[in-house]
């Protein structure tokens, strides 16, 4: 049990460090901080310029503040969800260190883990200045009336995706090397289906019936409320904070189980097919 | 001779790498990977590159397949300056990397090879027959149709020694080309590639390698390089003959740790390499005649040291090294690795 | 044998792994008409939450078909050579006796041809299930406006892939960098006059902005009167200026960078 835990330690420490390493150490330290600005900052100026023209108040329009919050943690969802299936496919066609990575003696779901939390590093500083330049930029008014919602938000949030992450790393060991997309799809269903950047209630039934099965949904429902005081769906406006918290918790449980399950179940897959060396450039 | 006359000229061949800062190494920000190299290959020799992992084989390979400028110096491969016309130079080479992969996993062994055959201007169905040709003589005849990713590391190999030799390059340059296979592939393509050169005696190939063996094997003549300079050139039998004034002993020794130490300052040793084995130390000895051999004896024994085994040999490639370098290349090896 | 035959085969040689490769593994269909189609219903629900017409919407299935070339451009051109030179390829390219014009466009060609399935996949799901109006004025029009934007673009991919050569990681995370910024700054989802007329024309160096824009004018000629950039005709002869620069350049600069990349010994750098 002992040897288990130190293993899956092991295993979280290094993919944290390597894979700071990786997202960092390829230019000068200043560099890099423009390239973590920049990239965020644009994606929010998309959906400005878009209120821009066509709402009639521009950014006073009373859904922006909580679109602009969606988008803006949404980022978590972009680095930690495609970023971590994205490590399976770089390990193994471009270093050539999966299979090393696999039959070394620490925990390979531990790895993974360590790989998706070098990740969240990099979104909270992505987060972190896009919140910035809402406040500033945009006007964005952010009020902090519910800590303990935030930071419990927050936290489960953040686990809830780099589970699910790892999920997809699991699935990215079996397909190709344009699987890498794999995570970029889900996040991107994640962006419509969860109601980032709209109300839910626009969505035809089935698919509004699925986004509110989701656990970003309730996510950034939960963050929308406490760093705004008020949430975005009409469809969620009759559960507590509480119950919100309540059910980001079971998604979150769920969310690791899946994640051991599934990755065990691609780890043998790959094994006995040989796929943890796989080269399918073309 | 004149540089188009041969198939490979340098003249004072020198490359370094600069580190940036933070790579020095022990405050150095420059590596001297070849040190004024002056070399000429013959048209129609198969001539080989002997010496250490990091020697600067490869690096001179890179520069004379102009993917490397040099940093002084000049070369010609078929007459031709590498460093003025490259894209001339490329119409008569060709290059096999030991240990690489080619193509695309997603291909099969023969869509692979026939895309590069199309890069070279090779008419297709010309193309799928030499394909076919060469896989059956590196016995991959029956894997054309399979994908390069279902391909063994032996195999991928093979099809890139095909590949390099599919262009019927005028000069083809082989580095490592057994780099890292099972005994039985390495020689297939060491068969290969000599049954070739015999099929096609107007052709030349540089060949890089660490195993001694594969140069004494292959090679008409052997340049033995290390940190950068040509130490030696001529045909290993030469080398070897110029070693037999000598006298080659391979000794076993007991109850001594460092054999060196105890045989420092000694004139008649030519060269000495130890390592310990089974808790005794073997001795490779170059000495300057056979009549040395005494003297080396008493003072191994006045130093405590018990002789368990002795052995006169016939100077092979190894003892050349280790008479040029002062150590082994596979001491190198143990060093690098 | 004449260079035009070898240049041609070359292409043909080039490309063809890519075509054989989206046949061969065809899980890609599904995510690579799926990724752009699930972007573009959400930019299509943000117009309608804040009740914009539904030419807008239009707008977003378009941007989206076309941001399959932008991808296709920056993750399978431009960054292509660091991939290639990761796997041992690149140094083989180099050492034949071809083109590297010739390795480029067969890159492109094979590219474009599977991402044009993709992005009429978008278009025609997207349009269908938005019930969007997709009209075309003026077919011979469009169709010469989208050809000049595609060889402009992939100029730019050549031209990008030559600068590329140089780098190792730093090209993956720049392709990273050109995303979101592009789609801002190429007005993807949006007209790009909106962001005012100056910082539009800056854009334009990048040949889908005003691709993009001439596009949108023979869609919905009423409703872009008021954003167009430019007129149709002039934004073809920039497009055309541009086409014939990147490929100039590209070709330069495949020389220029190839020769620095030889004499800084990074051309077989790995691992980077």
């Amino acid at each position: 049990m002992m040897r288990r835990l130190r293993e899956a330690w092991q295993g979280i420490k290094v993919g944290t460090w390597l894979g700071w390493q990786i997202e960092s150490n390829w230019t000068e330290p200043f560099l890099f901080a423009i390239y973590a600005v920049i990239k965020p900052v644009a994606g929010v100026l998309i959906l400005v310029v878009m209120y821009l023209v066509v709402a009639k108040d521009g950014l006073a329009n009373p859904l922006f503040p909580h679109v602009f919050l969606g988008t803006t943690f949404y980022l978590y969802v972009v680095n930690v969800l495609s970023g971590v299936s994205w490590t399976v496919v770089d390990d193994r066609e471009h270093y050539g260190m999966l299979k090393y990575v696999y039959l070394a003696p620490m925990h390979f779901y531990g790895y993974l883990l360590g790989r998706g939390m070098a990740k969240t590093l990099l979104a909270t500083l992505s987060v972190l200045v896009t919140l910035l330049f809402g406040v500033v930029g945009l006007g964005v008014r952010l009020s902090l009336d519910d800590p303990k919602l935030l930071v419990g938000a927050l936290l489960l949030g953040l686990a809830s995706l780099a589970f699910y992450g790892i999920l997809l790393a699991g699935v990215s060991l079996l397909i190709a090397r344009h699987g890498w997309v794999v995570g970029d799809v889900v996040a991107g269903g994640l962006y419509l289906l969860c109601g980032t950047a709209f109300p839910l209630s626009l969505l035809p039934w089935p698919l509004r019936a699925l986004g509110l099965g989701l656990p970003p949904t309730h996510w950034l429902e939960a963050l929308r409320r406490a760093l705004l005081g008020s949430g975005l769906h009409s469809e969620l406006s009759r559960l507590t904070s509480a119950q919100l918290l309540l059910i980001l918790v079971a998604t979150t449980a769920l969310g690791g189980a899946l994640s051991v399950g599934i990755v065990g179940v691609a780890e043998r897959i790959a094994v006995r097919r040989g796929l943890l060396d796989m080269q399918t450039m073309y | 001779m004149a540089s188009y006359d041969l198939a490979v000229k340098t003249e004072g061949l020198t490359r370094i790498f600069r580190l940036r800062k933070r790579e020095a190494r022990d405050g150095a920000r420059e590596i001297l990977a070849l040190d004024r190299v002056t070399l000429e290959v013959q048209r129609g020799e198969l001539f080989g590159l002997l010496g250490p992992n990091g020697a600067g084989k490869t690096t001179l390979i890179k520069i004379l397949a102009t993917l490397l400028l040099p940093t002084s110096g000049r070369a010609y491969v078929a007459g031709i300056d590498v460093v003025e016309n490259p894209v001339e130079v490329r119409r008569h080479i060709n290059m096999v990397v030991g240990g690489e992969t080619s193509g695309y996993g997603l291909l099969t062994v023969e869509e692979n090879l026939w895309m590069f055959a199309q890069f070279y201007g090779i008419p297709s169905r010309e193309a799928r027959r030499r394909i076919l040709e060469l896989l059956a003589l590196v016995g991959m005849a029956d894997r054309a149709k399979t994908k390069v990713y279902h391909l063994s590391s032996g195999m991928r190999q093979k099809m890139n020694i095909v590949r390099g030799f599919l262009t019927n390059p005028e000069i083809l340059f082989l580095d490592e080309p057994t780099l890292g296979l099972d005994v039985q592939t390495a020689r297939t393509i060491r068969e290969f590639v000599r049954r070739w050169l015999e099929e096609h005696p107007d052709r030349t190939i540089l060949l890089t390698t660490h195993y001694m063996h594969e140069a004494d094997e292959l090679c008409d003549r052997v340049a033995i390089i290390d940190r950068g300079r040509i130490l030696a050139c001529a045909a290993p039998w030469e080398l070897k003959t110029a070693l037999r004034q000598e006298a080659v002993f391979r000794l076993r020794v007991e109850g001594i740790a460092d054999a060196k130490a105890a045989l420092d300052g000694m004139p008649e040793i030519r060269a000495l390499a130890q390592h310990a084995e089974d808790g005794q130390l073997l001795l490779d000895l170059v000495l300057a005649s056979e009549e040395a051999l005494v003297s080396v004896l008493a003072r191994l024994s006045a130093s405590g040291a018990r002789l368990a085994e002795l052995r006169k040999e016939e100077p092979t490639l190894e003892d050349v090294f280790l008479a040029l370098v002062g150590r082994k290349l596979t001491e190198d090896q143990d060093e690098h690795s | 044998m004449s260079t035009v035959k070898h240049f041609l085969r070359t292409v043909v040689g080039r490309a063809y792994p890519r075509l054989v490769g989206v046949w061969r593994e065809k899980s890609w269909l599904i995510f690579d008409v799926l990724f752009p189609l699930l972007q573009v219903s959400a930019y299509v629900y943000i117009y309608r939450a804040i009740g914009a017409p539904p030419e807008f919407s239009g707008f977003a299935i378009l941007g989206g078909a076309t941001i399959a070339y932008w991808m296709n451009v920056l993750w399978s051109m431009a960054s292509q050579l660091y991939w290639e030179k990761e796997t041992g390829n690149l140094q083989l390219y180099l050492l034949a006796p071809t083109s590297r014009m010739a390795i480029l466009l067969g890159m492109a060609l094979g590219g474009l041809t599977a991402t044009t399935v993709r992005a009429a996949g978008v278009i025609l799901v997207g349009a269908l299930l938005f019930r969007v109006p997709l009209q075309v004025s003026h077919g011979a029009l469009f169709l010469g406006v989208f050809l000049l934007t595609l060889v402009a673009l992939y100029g730019l991919g050549m031209l990008l892939s030559s600068v590329f050569l140089l780098w190792g990681r730093e090209a993956w995370h720049l392709s990273n960098l050109f995303m979101e910024p592009v789609y801002l700054l190429a007005g993807f989802y949006f007209p790009v006059r909106a962001l005012g007329l100056g910082l539009a024309l800056a854009a334009s160096v990048i040949p889908i902005t005003l691709g993009l824009d001439a596009l949108r004018q023979l869609l919905y000629p009423q409703l872009m009167e008021n954003f167009r950039v430019l007129p149709v005709e002039a934004e073809m002869g920039v497009l055309a200026g541009l086409a014939v620069l990147f490929v100039f350049l590209a070709r330069g600069g495949l020389r220029f960078f190839e020769n620095l990349a030889r004499r800084e010994g990074r051309l077989t750098l790995r691992g980077q």
